[in-house]
């Protein structure tokens, strides 16, 4: 097997969707070995798929296998296939490794769960879908992958669904990305209609020759954009990240963390030669990315919850890598993607061990010096908050130190100064969330007695991403890379075509800049949260509580949203409804019955029943007939 | 030989008697017996068409034959019906059948 049949890493998982679906109930253990054993062939398969690419002969270049899908005469063509290049090759590796360690840390953590075949089908169906997004070659099979992922993942945020919450956090997700996903479907067919494809490439080469005039291209990739941002989870759409966290917390991880919110960014980085045709395009994904990254970075601040913290620093880390794309960087901002998805998914399942060795306590006020109580979770986890918090020579940190060279070429110095605040702001809330869920004193004594460490099933996969999130970083070394077979560092597997490789290199000032915001962050929170005693943090709580309030809750983003709501849409809603009740149904539908009543009421009585009127009729319209006809010819 | 205007006024006068009689007669026999006469002066028609404009052939004659055929099987239907309604009503009044209205 070759790069060229890369689309059965998809269809295995597909496979098995469909039997967990129909017969996982009578399955033994719901199927999950199943479940297991196609995620582990998409894994073992993406290294043969890998060999292969590295294999071909000369420049590493892409990798196309499609089929003619429809055609409608002479004129339209639909072709689908798949597109390996070096990104989709990253994304490959991300999806299928998280996704088995997922699969693996979900045998502990949903034991016993109701619908537990359901979760290891719709797992299945997304992993998937998702390879298949990152293989698609033309925007509409990109598109449907799209649906599915999200589709996959409102099935998941609702998986406790007998839970009025969760019912809500499934609608508000799916709602809001939907709104983002118009935008993205008039994108798509704003670029077909001018460039006749569907192609990405194709599209690509059209705006490079400049085939689109500006303000058409940017008005197209500004619509495709919106899709990015909702399903990103960018302000202003980011509200529902948060809320999707009440889904079961491997979901968490898998597409909430790692996989599916990364499709924004991969979508961006596809089609970034084209935004870098469109001018604007660039400086408009740097300020959504910048101002998502600080206000993501100061409401986790005041967030208690362990994973509503660790949503808004994924919301957070996600802007830092469009960030990095709008400093027209992709190989940076797959780079952030790829460290990113396996520290925070490593964060994600160690919050899902403390919620199951804390017997369903995720409230950092009932936690605290858990670290004694389960000393592989803990130790995995500071791993974890030090590489997220970019402390070298964890993978955070060397991600995170491109993603300020970049921005500074591109830039300039405002940007990484503005999103320096930010990375302050994660090393700040990281440290606050490990010392206040594992360190010190414990917050609820009883909480603290009953919690035992998690089973193998569980620690396993936590080690196994924690030392990813320790070492991923060193692919960016031209040495690294070479030595495991790529041409060489990160920078040299992907890059813009007119760009070309290059070397990478350690800038110090960065490196010493990057350091210092990182350690500035952790020994602020260290100082003022050490030993889980909260008592400075009360105090600045109540010397600034409006500021603190605005904080916790969100910068009021839900209460805005609720108030358009209510006003906005119920207001139109209210203005529909008398139309469609008085219009629509009183004037329309049961008008025009009622004026075929009447007719009919009118009419009835010429059928009088008597034969010889009837044949009078007859005689008479034939007459009259012949009369006419006699008439008409002259 | 007779000229085919002569066919053409019987049938013409023929098919307008069968006309008045369907129209004008309560009795059902008497305006089954009308359609009768009307559709006999179609087939007068067919027959003079035939030997004037097409003496070789017998489509029309064929045409006529067809008629007397349908006629015959429609008559044994209306007739049955014209005993059935006699032995409800007890009359073959068209006027009294008048229960199939609004």
């Amino acid at each position: 097997m070759g790069a060229e049949q890369a689309w059965v890493l998809a269809a295995i998982p597909a496979g098995v969707f469909l039997v967990l679906a129909l017969f996982g109930r009578a399955l033994p253990r719901g199927g999950d070995y199943l479940g297991i054993a196609a995620i582990a062939s998409s894994f073992v398969l993406f290294f043969v798929v890998l060999a292969d690419f590295l294999d071909t002969p000369g420049k590493i270049g892409p990798v196309v296998n499609d089929i003619e899908w429809s055609s409608i005469g002479e004129t339209f063509t639909l072709r689908m296939g798949i597109f390996i290049d070096p990104i989709t090759i990253v994304m490959f590796g991300v999806i299928t490794t998280v996704a088995l360690m997922v699969n693996i840390f979900s045998l502990g953590y949903m034991k016993g769960e109701p619908r537990y075949f359901w979760f290891y089908a719709v797992l299945q169906l997304f992993a998937a879908s998702m390879l298949l997004l990152v293989m698609a070659d033309n925007l509409l099979l990109l598109y449907i992958s799209w649906e599915l992922v999200g589709v996959c993942s409102f099935l998941l945020i609702g998986f406790y669904w007998e839970k009025r919450s969760a019912t809500e956090a499934a609608k508000k997700a799916f709602v809001t990305t939907r709104i983002g996903d118009v935008g993205l479907l008039i994108g798509i067919i704003l670029l077909w209609k001018e460039g006749g494809t569907f192609n990405i490439q194709e599209l690509i080469h059209l705006a490079e020759e400049g085939h689109f005039s500006q303000p058409y291209l940017f008005t197209a990739l500004a619509f495709i954009f919106l899709g990015c941002m909702g399903k990103s989870a960018q302000v202003p759409f980011h509200v529902w990240l948060p809320d999707a966290m009440e889904g079961p917390t491997p979901v968490s991880a898998l597409i909430h963390a790692a996989t599916m919110v990364v499709a924004g960014v991969y979508l961006t980085a596809r089609l970034l030669p084209m935004f870098e045709v469109a001018d604007g395009m660039l400086l408009v994904v740097t300020i959504v990315g910048l101002v998502t990254a600080l206000l993501t970075g100061f409401i986790a601040l005041a967030q208690t919850d362990i994973k509503k913290v660790l949503a808004y620093s994924t919301v957070g880390q996600l802007g830092f890598m469009f960030v990095a794309l709008g400093a027209g960087e992709p190989s940076v901002a797959m780079f952030h993607l790829m460290t990113h998805a396996f520290f925070k998914a490593l964060l994600f399942l160690g919050a899902g061990s403390v919620i199951i060795g804390t017997h369903h306590n995720q409230e950092m006020d009932r936690l605290g010096g858990l670290w004694k109580k389960m000393p592989i979770t803990g130790t995995t986890f500071l791993i974890g908050s030090l590489a997220l918090a970019g402390l070298p020579p964890l993978a955070g940190f060397w991600s995170k130190d491109e993603i300020f060279v970049a921005l500074e070429h591109k830039w300039g110095a405002w940007a990484v100064i503005l999103l320096g605040i930010s990375a302050v702001t994660t090393a700040f809330y990281t440290t606050r969330l490990f010392i206040r869920t594992f360190m010190g004193r414990p917050a609820d004594p009883h909480v603290y007695e009953h919690t035992r460490e998690t089973p193998p099933v569980m620690t396993g996969p936590l080690v196994f991403l924690a030392v990813l999130a320790a070492t991923s970083g060193f692919v960016v070394f031209h040495n690294v890379g070479k030595a495991l077979g790529f041409p060489g560092g990160i920078t040299e597997f992907i890059f813009l075509p007119h760009h070309g490789p290059h070397e990478y290199e350690l800038k110090w000032g960065f490196a010493a800049a990057s350091v210092a915001m990182a350690v500035t962050g952790i020994f602020t929170a260290g100082w003022m949260y050490w030993g889980n005693d909260l008592r400075r943090s009360t105090a600045l709580a109540n010397w600034q509580p409006r500021l603190y309030d605005m904080l916790r809750r969100k910068f009021y983003f839900d209460e805005l949203y609720q108030g358009m709501i209510d006003r906005g849409v119920l207001g139109v809603s209210y203005i529909v409804s008398w139309f469609d009740r008085y219009v629509v149904n009183d004037t329309g539908v049961d008008g025009s019955a009622q004026i075929t009543g009447f007719t009919g009421g009118v009419l009835k009585y010429i059928q009088t029943g008597r034969v010889p009127n009837y044949a009078m009729a007859v005689a008479v319209g034939v007459i009259g007939l012949a009369l006419a006809g006699l008439a008409v010819r002259g | 030989m007779v000229p085919l205007e002569n066919y053409l006024a019987l049938s013409a006068v023929m098919f307008s008697l069968g006309v008045y009689g369907v129209l004008a007669r309560r009795n059902a026999v008497l305006i089954l017996m009308s359609v009768e006469l009307m559709l006999n002066a179609v087939n007068l028609n067919f027959v003079a068409f035939a030997a004037y404009l097409d003496p070789g052939q017998i489509v029309g004659a064929i045409f006529a034959v067809f008629i007397i055929t349908v006629a015959a099987a429609e008559v044994g239907l209306a007739l049955a019906i014209v005993i059935r309604l006699f032995r409800n009503r007890a009359t073959a009044n068209v006027d009294e059948a008048a229960t199939m209205k609004w």
